[in-house]
């Protein structure tokens, strides 16, 4: 076999679950990659501590980054290992300017595959490289299914269908010179693209994990006046973990930080106290705490431990949903060897901690973990490296899009627009599997009647 | 290739006879065309001189999308076809129906004939058209028989069953025959040709004596200088009394009445299809087409139907300058048996019976070009197979006949397959013109075209390369961007051509055309160009044939099943394959690299 053509790009560790991830790269342009992205030249097989700079020029983290000269690397070709901070949002930072720089999602198991092929792996390893590409394979398509099932493959599939009509009415005019078809209306394909490029870009925006990825997993903290709802936001933010950003709440009545816990990104909202009788000042407070509840993935609701809870007002209950809901028993210190005085709502799950002494505050990182690992897979290198691929694939999808527009604004030639289409089949293929020229005929044939 | 040939034919008379429309080319088709004429095929040349209208469809879109259509004089294409066949070195013609093939040991060995005489051959080329257990439907009335006039194949598809060759119906159908002086063409609007035809044989890389001329190997043959004396066609459209006369006999059909189960072409629907399908579209055109210069019989295209012969009379006559036209013959359904493509290599031979290959509309396919290239195909696989050499497999990334290949082999097919443009993941790099650079490099390892025009080809594709070179980095005097960079403005609609130097301007036209092609579209031909090569190394790696996919660990099942069934060639073909994904081609590229190796070091 000769040298691969491509790039690939993809996380070679699983994320979030150390202080380190490796983003490793393979293919002819790791050189071109190592002078543009790195200020200082790198040496094979020295790794080098310098600041990761993206196309534009931005500065993502402070990384760790070897260079390995093929055939003396992992894969046989030239080689760029990358380690972050190991924190998912770096990593898809990086992967995405990896992406932006021409590099490609690597396939499951085609780091090891090129390996195999360019003989730095033993023949007798063939069978276990087979094994492992079948097993990460099964893990992606896993990770692909799950995005699918969801509002992402809903929309993609209406993107699509209007996107398979636009084609059908410009192939017809290309394939199709001699029939009587009716005059060529620009304006139909123009409306279809501008929806499936509108929708595409939504898509990319509020496509649900980059959206937890970038903002966080929104997390309400609830609970009564002096139940420690400060405490633990402190206790939380003021341990070993990495910021990743800081939002004063000067514009805002309310408090936010944004955290990792484990691998995931939290975005901690402070609410004001829940007064069980409140006063005109404090339905106002109510009232803003039941909007931010509303947007909330994750609720942790404080009660102190140390007397019985009182009753939440009804419209702050109604709100809250125990699949999603964590009751923090707080003030665990003053407690002693007694029993909490209370163990929140029924049917809830509830933790005791001690936000002053931070005791059970790795038990609680646990159990946040495992609620949040309801909106993101539990193997997130996975997901990232799925996630990456679909945004990827958007924005290919985007920019093809874009191109195929200014064909139409300027009457450019119609092979062209054509070609821009498919472009755009393409990459929505990408994510949701290959589509066949035939979907596309079957709207050509069922729009127009064709056959002199 | 030199082969000792046998030509087995029911008749003679009616080789290379166009059943349908007397017409070559158009989309995709006049690609394909030129294509057959880059590997030595006759049709090319066929078509050009006993053309009698040609048009260059498309001709306001961009070079990869415009493609030559002709119109042939029915007769002189036939004939001349026949002329050629008789004048072919090694080539025996013979006149006899195969009434069966002969197998030894799950190979073909020859054929029986109704004439009782066996042929005995290495290799076997099937193209039995729509003459395989062929049924012709007008109304109720049934005949049996291929073409209307013609005979039927009927014992033949019980040897293909012997040896497990599955075979299935299609149908497809064809227009009335209309006498032209009984047309009233003043009605009509008139359809010319270009005054400047566009052929489909390259003529720049052959000698004047070896195309255009009558003259070829000291023999006069039929034929005229091609855009001479061209003939028009004549449009006219159906009215709402066809349509009444159409809906208020459907169930006469025996589409609609459930006659006919089998499946027809979408592209080329009967007239009761389009006004069932199109209520709302008030009328359907219509061509009158000539049949040729010394015929007064006129082909009326768009007006296919298997109703009975007094609705099609009633119907023609509903027709603006049809009022009083005389049917000539009546249009008809017709019925055949396809062996479903996906049984067979993509060298085109079956993986039922070894030496046995299969052409034309027995794959599934309709037209005339489609079956051409598969007909040369198959042919030069034949003589590589009995020789005991490598196949020719055109890619799909290399030309339309790729495209045409591998989509019946790895698909397979529903409907009567006719190629369209869109088929193409690589289209804009598929314009007709370069059909001899593309295609090189399979003419000259095959040895399908004679040494000299290599050489001028060669050239061509030489001269392309380093003109286009030139131009990309050449600045005119005192300007800023290079001569690519000027093209590309005016393209856009900025600024005039580049003045040239004199030896570009020397160039032939057609190489000119193609440089500027390149140039023009520069990024979206680098942008298929690239797609094209990242596919390249799996389309390389062979799989061995009858390789136990059951065993390969890692491959899912559900892979493991599709892979069987298809047998794919190669891995190219096997990622094409709905359902296989990536992972299964990683797993089976190392499979096939494992047991490569240990083959190798066992050597």
């Amino acid at each position: 076999m000769s040298h691969s053509v491509d790039t690939i790009a993809a996380p070679a560790t699983p994320a979030g679950t150390s202080a380190i991830a490796v983003v490793r790269v393979s293919g002819p342009l790791c050189r071109d990659i190592a002078t543009s992205v790195f200020a200082d030249a790198l040496e094979p097989r020295v790794a080098s501590h310098q600041p990761y700079r993206d196309v534009t020029g931005n500065e993502i983290d402070d990384v760790l980054v070897t260079f390995f000269a093929g055939p003396r690397s992992y894969t046989g070709e030239d080689v760029l290992e990358i380690s972050t901070h190991g924190n998912p949002v770096i990593t898809q930072l990086v992967l995405n300017d990896l992406f932006k720089r021409e590099c490609r999602a690597a396939e499951a198991g085609e780091f090891t595959r090129r390996a195999f092929l360019n003989g730095q792996i033993d023949l007798s390893q063939a069978e276990a490289v087979m094994d492992l590409i079948h097993a990460r394979s099964a893990r992606a398509v896993a990770a692909a299914n799950q995005q699918l099932q969801g509002s992402l493959g809903r929309h993609l599939t209406r993107l699509t269908d209007d996107l398979l009509l636009g084609l059908a009415r410009v192939e017809a005019y290309i394939d199709f010179p001699e029939e009587d078809l009716p005059d060529e209306d620009r304006r139909v394909v123009q409306d279809l693209l501008s929806n499936v490029l509108r929708g595409t870009e939504r898509l990319l925006a509020t496509h649900r994990y980059g959206e937890l990825l970038r903002d966080g997993i929104k997390t309400v903290i609830l609970g009564e006046p002096n139940a420690g709802k400060s405490s633990l936001l402190n206790a939380l933010v003021g341990r070993e973990r990495a910021l990743v950003s800081n939002q004063p709440g000067t514009t805002r009545d309310y408090l936010e930080e944004t955290v990792m816990v484990g691998p995931h990104c939290l975005r901690l909202i402070d609410t004001a106290g829940l007064n069980p009788e409140p006063g005109e000042v404090e339905r106002l407070g109510i009232e803003k705490t039941i909007e931010r509840l509303r947007e909330a993935d994750l609720v942790l609701l404080v009660l102190d431990a140390t007397h019985p809870a009182p009753a939440l007002p009804a419209e702050v209950s109604a709100e809250l949903n125990s699949t999603t809901t964590l009751v923090v028993l707080n003030k665990g210190d003053l407690l002693g060897q007694k029993s909490p005085e209370t163990i929140g709502p029924d049917g809830f799950d509830s933790i005791q901690i001690s936000a002053l002494t931070h005791d059970g505050m790795t038990e609680l990182d646990q159990r946040i973990i495992a609620l949040a690992d309801n909106f993101s897979p539990s193997d997130s290198s996975d997901q990232i490296a799925v996630n990456a691929r679909h945004a990827e694939a958007l924005r290919h999808a985007t920019q093809a899009l874009e191109s195929a527009g200014q064909h139409l604004a300027n009457r450019g030639p119609t092979e062209l627009l054509a070609a821009d289409l498919r472009g755009t089949l393409d990459a929505f293929g990408e994510i949701g599997g290959r589509i066949e020229n035939e979907a596309m005929l079957d709207r050509l044939f069922e729009t127009f009647c064709i056959g002199k | 290739m030199g082969a000792s040939t046998l030509l087995l034919t029911g008749n003679i008379d009616t080789v290379a006879a166009m059943s349908c429309n007397p017409a070559i080319g158009g989309q995709a088709k006049g690609h394909i065309v030129r294509e057959i004429d880059a590997l030595g095929g006759e049709m090319a040349i066929n078509a050009d001189v006993t053309g009698i209208q040609f048009r260059l469809l498309n001709e306001s879109k961009g070079l990869a999308v415009q493609a030559p259509r002709v119109q042939s004089d029915k007769k002189a294409y036939q004939y001349r076809m026949k002329h050629t066949l008789e004048l072919q070195e090694n080539l025996q013609l013979f006149q006899a129906t195969v009434t069966g093939l002969n197998f030894k040991d799950g190979r073909v060995t020859g054929v029986r004939t109704n004439l009782d005489i066996e042929f005995a051959g290495t290799t076997v080329v099937v193209t039995t058209g729509t003459f395989l257990r062929a049924l012709m439907h007008i109304g109720k009335n049934k005949n049996e028989g291929g073409r209307m006039g013609d005979f039927t194949a009927k014992t033949l598809s019980a040897s293909f069953e012997e040896v497990g060759i599955e075979l299935e119906r299609l149908k497809t159908g064809t227009p009335p025959r209309l006498l032209g002086r009984s047309l009233d063409f003043t009605k009509m609007k008139e359809q010319r040709g270009d005054e400047h035809p566009t052929r489909f044989a390259f003529h720049e890389t052959r000698q004047d004596s070896a195309l255009f001329h009558v003259e070829q190997s000291g023999e006069e043959r039929l034929g005229w200088e091609p855009g001479t004396n061209q003939v028009s066609c004549w449009m006219t459209y159906t009215t709402p009394e066809t349509a009444e006369i159409v809906n208020q006999n459907l169930t006469k059909s025996p589409m609609y009445s459930g006659e006919i189960q089998s499946t027809g072409p979408r592209y080329c629907p009967s007239i009761e299809d389009k006004f069932v399908r199109f209520a709302d579209k008030p009328r359907h055109l219509l061509f009158l087409e000539p049949e040729g210069r010394s015929t007064n019989e006129y082909y009326i295209n768009g007006l296919s139907t298997s109703l009975p012969f007094d609705v099609q009379m009633a119907m023609v006559r509903s027709i603006p300058g049809l009022e009083r036209a005389e049917l000539l013959r009546p249009a008809y359904a017709v019925e055949y048996d396809f062996a479903p493509p996906t049984q067979l290599f993509p060298s085109l031979e079956s993986k039922k019976a070894e030496n046995l290959f299969f052409a034309g509309q027995i794959n599934g396919t309709s037209g005339y070009e489609e079956a051409a290239a598969q007909g040369l195909v198959a042919g030069v696989n034949a003589v590589n197979k009995a020789r005991g050499n490598e196949p020719m497999i055109i890619g799909r990334h290399e030309a339309y006949i790729g495209v045409l290949i591998d989509d019946l082999v790895t698909k397979g097919t529903k409907e009567p397959y006719r190629m369209f443009t869109s088929r193409a993941e690589h289209r804009l790099l598929f314009n007709h013109g370069s059909a001899e650079n593309r295609l090189l490099h399979h003419a000259a390892t095959h040895g399908l075209i004679k040494t000299e025009r290599l050489e001028r080809m060669q050239a061509k594709v030489a001269q392309t390369t380093n003109w286009i070179e030139w131009i990309e980095s050449k600045r005119p005097g005192g300007e800023q961007g290079t001569y690519g960079d000027h093209f590309r403005r005016m393209s856009q609609g900025k600024g005039a051509p580049p003045a040239m130097p004199e030896d570009y301007l020397k160039l032939p036209t057609e190489t000119r055309q193609e440089i500027e092609y390149r140039v023009t579209y520069r990024g979206y031909l680098e942008r298929e160009q690239r797609q094209v090569e990242k596919l390249k190394d799996i389309e390389k790696v062979k799989i061995p044939v009858g390789l136990d996919y059951s065993k390969i660990k890692g491959l899912r099942n559900e892979s493991a099943t599709k892979l069987a069934e298809t047998a794919p060639f190669s891995l190219g073909q096997a990622s094409r394959i709905s359902g296989v994904n990536p992972s299964d081609i990683s797993i089976l590229l190392i499979y096939i690299e494992s047991h490569r190796r240990a083959a190798s070091k066992s050597d």
